[in-house]
């Protein structure tokens, strides 16, 4: 019992290191060996966060290597870990039965899933993490883990894509860990996550201003992975890897574990009470707002469709990030709510792209006249998530923006309210990169080619079922998303 | 009852619409238009028992996160009904417009959710559910414009659906800053918490209501965020544009008259600008529409500029504050007007439009001389907004005018100069004159003239819904104008409670003073029609006697703001690029110092194992990096630090 928590890491990663030397060669097998371990880590982790819920944090808390009295390995789960490993283990098995048809045609599918189930652990284990020291660790693993899925297709754009991707993140990871050293010295003697920040006060006191520097360096080195302006560029060229990975490692676990970790470094390493109004508030929540008008403004420029939704990603993740750094409990709140609402609708976004692409081969906006009659369920589906995006209020999107929004105002910091135009900027961005795809889908220009358009049907059931499930599942989120907010403020607040 | 009752009027067209869609698609046409019939019929039922069961409120907390309420009454009831009832209407003409084929399940599934997003624009208890309806409305009327899909439509479409989506966010830039400043956005606590604004506050609440004006006003069409109106009109199907022009436009004054009721009330300059917008909108629409040989966009321009004379309602009661009873009156009973005449007049334009294909004048020139319903429906109609004495139009329009003259007799009163005031009369007068000559134009166009291309005569030019339609539509036109003691007034007095009117006095409408107006108005749309339309803007020796006058060079969209956006975005591009070029420009430096070149050609193996690097040898890569530079550059330091030392 006293490991519980470690198990839903270390199955995963046994797991997939189990199917790369097995090398299974009935598919069928293989695929049910796959599905399997998938929901076994996701039932372990849903049981971790259940146990935790219902008899206390500490009841699962556990140690697995300790260095020193006040330093070591070790897990916890708390709130906000709670929700990022929430998302992740309610996604992975949906998006795993979607990748399971879809890499039929990529080939190389037992090195494709060997290092997908571990990259489920070590997702976890970021989530779950108590400590820097794990959640640094964790970090630089799913860096390493999730290169052989980005370089899928070893082509020399693949490859490209896989070594800016590491350059990129391991450099931002470096940063990160200065921040952490800081951490170390000027903290209250250990590093565990806690709300309100581990800084010593008597020992701050006249290094302020090394301190904010240190804290930029590490909120940039983080926000790599989350693509912060202008370390984005690895985000948009990595949409050359398949597509399960683009959607739920480049729309949800890794970027989403960028911001994640950002969020530990300003509400449980540094502390928003330290951070607030100081000139590294500044620096930091400019970058976001760029970030956020940037990205949007790209996509809008951009007719490859994963790298349009790519841009998108980028644009949203700083949604996030902006929230977070309002530096208050309900900027909080609203990063939390927005991680939420955009796991799932993107996610289901870039399914549509690659079910579009697994049928007709066609990647760019402009060949995809009249999509719309060849493809129901498919742009069905993209329509209602789009809208949800653009955030046409009953959808997702406008509750994690208008918590974002009235967050910022809230903190009456005057940058903010410039943070608010973005986000208006952005939303009219979204709307129109967003719907020039549908018109083109539902209301074909010029002449079609009716004989190709009649060779490309609806997806296969084993595609459908998660897409349309994944939809209703951000649909009926967003529906009764009061018990959901209601979560993420005790979250926001430090009660969890 | 009342909650159940409110609840049904906005989610059964919501779920109406779902639910035959497929009807469609599964090849039950015949089943699915009688739903379309059938289906406003029951909303408007609905929407005629709230009248029984008044008041009432729902709360739904926890929907969309932070809870939606409703409630019934006044205005919102009246805007319901009448919703319904264009609803109603425009579903009678619907399966014959469509019957020549065309994919109309998409449309109707839109034109019902529509119905109900617009349900709960109107009765919204606060304004956030009434954003997050008219949001949602925004996107499913788009659907309607671009329903045809040719070029045209399209491009309407973008131009309908930029200015909603910039409208919709500047609303919730408002109402963030609303929230801000007085914690609440129900509509009843709004007054009270303006109130207790401490003055220095009050510019953010200008900067607040500017927001949601803009919102509005555009959704409105208002001036300078009309654009849409005159393009998405003429390519939108007939029953759309009824919609589109007699409804929600409403919606948009319904948010205008909110802002300026609840929190500019008497609030001198906001007054001031509304009213100057709305002049110029009246103006504007009206001169365009004399110049428009287009049916649908003559009628277009007409909506904007009867849009205009609400506005100048709106303003008027601000001025008026205590004693503002015809102004509210007036605004009223022009929106209530408006939209029945709307829904004649579009039905009539749909009937033509199915008859001949056409909506330029010189190809429609005619059509109407044997089809004496048609006739005397589009007269009714025509007449009702030109102001005719008699007809439902003259009613409410004699209010607002009462309401600018009344005010002026208020400032000779103090002693204060009612120059301005004076020429909004004038310019009032003017605009009202030229409606009656631009429906003159039409009427005698359609209807009067032999064109060039004999139509014969044609037994079935329209279902017998859309008979009843217009019978019944032209039929309250004529009985609200004749008898407007009995029933306008009691529906003014009922509504005016929304806008906090005080109960006012009986007007005789009919005695001298008040008809003088009228026939002022109605001598410079005779004068209009005679001068300028019959021997300028017409040729009669030509085959295609209107000329086409219509200015396209000066298209607001076309001339500002489209180059606007397309150099800002250009700039933004531009800057974008160069500040992200910094960053490429950090990693490759971090790659130069840390990694070695990109070593030769990588060569992936045909096993599921990683590729390798190519044979290529590798030649001494540490000279090519800079951490090699590096290092020498180290290594001389120390050299000359020891020869120092030493």
């Amino acid at each position: 019992m006293h490991y519980f928590l470690f198990l839903p890491i270390l199955v995963p990663v046994l797991l997939g290191l189990g199917l790369l030397i097995a090398q299974f060669q009935d598919r069928r097998v293989r695929s049910f060996y796959i599905m399997a371990s998938v929901l076994l880590t996701s039932v372990l982790s849903f049981l971790c966060i259940f146990l935790s819920w219902s008899q206390g944090m500490e009841s699962l808390a556990c140690t697995l290597v300790r260095f020193s009295p006040h330093y070591s390995i070790s897990l916890r789960i708390d709130g906000a870990s709670m929700v990022y490993g929430g998302i992740v283990s309610f996604l992975w098995p949906l998006v795993t039965l979607y990748a399971l048809d879809y890499m039929s045609h990529e080939g190389h599918e037992t090195r494709f899933f060997g290092f997908w189930l571990m990259a489920y652990g070590v997702v976890v284990g970021i989530a779950y993490s108590e400590d820097f020291l794990t959640l640094y660790l964790f970090y630089e693993l799913l860096t390493l883990s999730t290169l052989p899925l980005v370089m899928h297709a070893m082509d020399e754009k693949a490859q490209y894509a896989g070594r800016k991707y590491v350059v990129y993140s391991l450099s931002g990871a470096s940063f990160a860990f200065i921040g952490i050293v800081f951490l170390v010295n000027y903290g209250i003697g250990h590093l565990n996550f806690t709300y309100g920040g581990l800084l010593d006060p008597t020992r701050t006191a006249g290094q302020e201003h090394t301190l904010l520097l240190v804290f930029v360096a590490a909120f940039f080195g983080f926000g790599v992975k989350a693509a912060i302006f202008p370390f984005h560029g690895w985000l948009p060229d990595a949409s050359v890897a398949p597509t399960p990975v683009s959607a739920l490692l480049h729309a949800v676990a890794v970027v989403k574990a960028g911001a994640f970790a950002v969020m530990r470094l300003i509400y449980f390493g540094f502390g928003a009470d330290f951070l607030r109004g100081t000139w590294a508030q500044t620096v930091v929540m400019w970058a976001t707002i760029i970030t956020i008008v940037y990205g949007s403004a790209r996509a809008l420029r951009t007719p490859h469709l994963k790298r349009r939704l790519a841009f998108s990603t980028v644009s949203n993740l700083s949604y996030i990030l902006f929230s977070l750094t309002v530096m208050t409990s309900g900027g909080l709140v609203g990063g939390l709510t927005h991680m939420v609402f955009h796991a799932f609708l993107k996610i289901t976004m870039f399914c549509c792209a690659g079910a579009i692409i697994h049928r007709s081969g066609r990647e760019y906006v402009y060949q995809m006249e009249d999509f719309g009659r060849v493809m129901p369920v498919v742009f069905g589906v993209f329509t209602v998530v789009s809208f949800g995006l653009i955030g046409v209020p009953p959808l997702g999107g406008f509750a994690g923006k208008w918590m974002i929004a009235s967050a910022a105002v809230a903190s009456e910091n005057p940058l903010a309210y410039c943070g608010i135009g973005a986000l208006i900027l952005s939303t009219l961005l979204t709307a129109l990169y967003l719907i020039t795809i549908l018109a083109r889908v539902y209301f074909p220009i010029g002449k079609l080619d009716q004989e190709a358009l009649s060779q490309i049907s609806d997806l296969s059931l084993a595609m459908r079922v998660p897409l349309v499930l994944l939809a209703a599942a951000g649909v009926i989120l967003a529906l009764c998303s009061n018990p959901i907010i209601s979560f993420l403020q005790l979250v926001g607040q430090g009660q969890i | 009852m009342q909650q159940g009752l409110l609840l049904y009027l906005i989610f059964f067209p919501l779920a109406a619409g779902l639910a035959i869609f497929p009807l469609g698609k599964l090849g039950s046409p015949k089943l699915r238009d009688l739903c379309v019939q059938a289906l406003p019929l029951a909303e408007l039922l609905g929407a005629l028992l709230l009248l029984w069961f008044q008041g009432g409120s729902v709360q739904l907390p926890g929907v969309c996160g932070f809870g939606l309420s409703f409630t019934a009454g006044s205005l919102r009831t009246l805007l319901a009904v009448l919703a319904a009832v264009l609803w109603a209407g425009t579903g009678q003409l619907c399966p014959t417009y469509f019957s020549h084929g065309g994919d109309c399940s998409r449309f109707y599934l839109f034109w019902l959710m529509t119905l109900g997003t617009l349900m709960g624009v109107f009765l919204a208890a606060d304004l956030f559910t009434l954003f997050v309806f008219f949001e949602m409305m925004s996107f499913t009327s788009y659907v309607w414009v671009v329903q045809e899909g040719t070029p045209g439509a399209l491009r309407a479409g973008e131009t309908y659906l930029a200015v909603a989506v910039i409208g919709g966010m500047s609303i919730l830039a408002g109402l963030l800053l609303l929230q801000q400043l007085l914690g609440t956005l129900t509509l009843d606590q709004l007054s009270q918490a303006v109130s207790a604004l401490p003055a220095e506050q009050r510019p953010w609440l200008y900067a607040a209501g500017g927001c949601c004006l803009v919102g509005f006003g555009a959704k409105a069409g208002m001036f300078p965020l009309h654009i849409w109106l005159p393009k998405a009109h003429p390519v939108a199907p007939a029953p759309a544009s009824a919609l589109l022009s007699g409804i929600l436009t409403k919606s948009g004054i319904f948010g205008v008259l909110i802002v300026s009721r609840y929190l500019f009330w008497a609030d001198l300059p906001w007054n001031q600008v509304i009213l100057g917008l709305g002049v110029i909108t009246m103006v504007l629409g009206a001169v365009l529409a004399v110049f428009s040989i287009d049916l649908k966009r003559t009628l277009a321009c007409s909506s904007m500029s009867q849009i205009g004379f609400i506005l100048i309602g709106v303003a008027m009661q601000g001025y008026l504050y205590g004693e503002n009873a015809l102004a509210a009156w007036g605004t009223v009973l022009h929106m209530m007007n408006h939209a029945l005449i709307k829904l004649v007049l579009f039905v009539a334009a749909g009937v033509i439009y199915m008859g001949t294909h056409a909506l330029d004048l010189n190809d429609i020139r005619g059509w109407g001389r044997n089809k004496p319903w048609l006739k005397v429906t589009f007269f009714l109609g025509a007449a009702s907004i030109a102001g005719v004495p008699g007809f439902s139009g003259y009613v409410s329009k004699t209010l607002l005018h009462e309401s600018i003259v009344e005010y002026i007799h208020m400032l000779h009163h103090v002693g204060a100069s009612a120059a301005p005031f004076q020429a909004v009369e004038w310019l009032f007068l003017f605009s009202g004159g030229l409606t009656a000559a631009y429906m003159t134009k039409l009427f005698v166009a359609v209807f009067l003239e032999r064109g060039t291309q004999e139509f014969p005569p044609v037994k079935s030019y329209m279902s017998r819904g859309t008979q009843i339609v217009l019978a019944c539509g032209g039929g309250a036109l004529l009985l609200l104008g004749l008898m407007p003691n009995l029933t306008m007034e009691s529906i003014a007095q009922w509504a005016g409670g929304f806008l906090g009117a005080d109960h006012g006095h009986a007007v005789h409408y009919f005695a001298w003073v008040n008809l003088k107006g009228a026939c002022i108005s109605l001598a410079i749309g005779a004068a209009v029609y005679l001068i300028v339309i019959r021997s300028c803007l017409r040729n009669p020796a030509s085959k295609r006697p209107y000329l086409n006058l219509w200015p396209e060079k000066l298209d607001l969209e076309e001339l500002v703001y489209r180059p606007f956006l397309q150099k800002l975005s250009f700039i933004g591009a531009l800057c974008g690029r160069l500040l992200a070029s910094v960053g490429e420009v950090f990693v490759l430096i971090g790659e130069k110092i840390l990694f070695t070149r990109a070593p030769a050609r990588f060569q992936p193996k045909k096993d599921e194992n990683f590729g390798s690097y190519g044979k290529k040898a590798r030649r001494f890569l540490v000279e090519e990096t800079f951490s090699f530079d590096l290092i020498l550059a180290g290594i001389g330091l120390m050299a000359l630090l020891l020869y120092i030392l030493l």
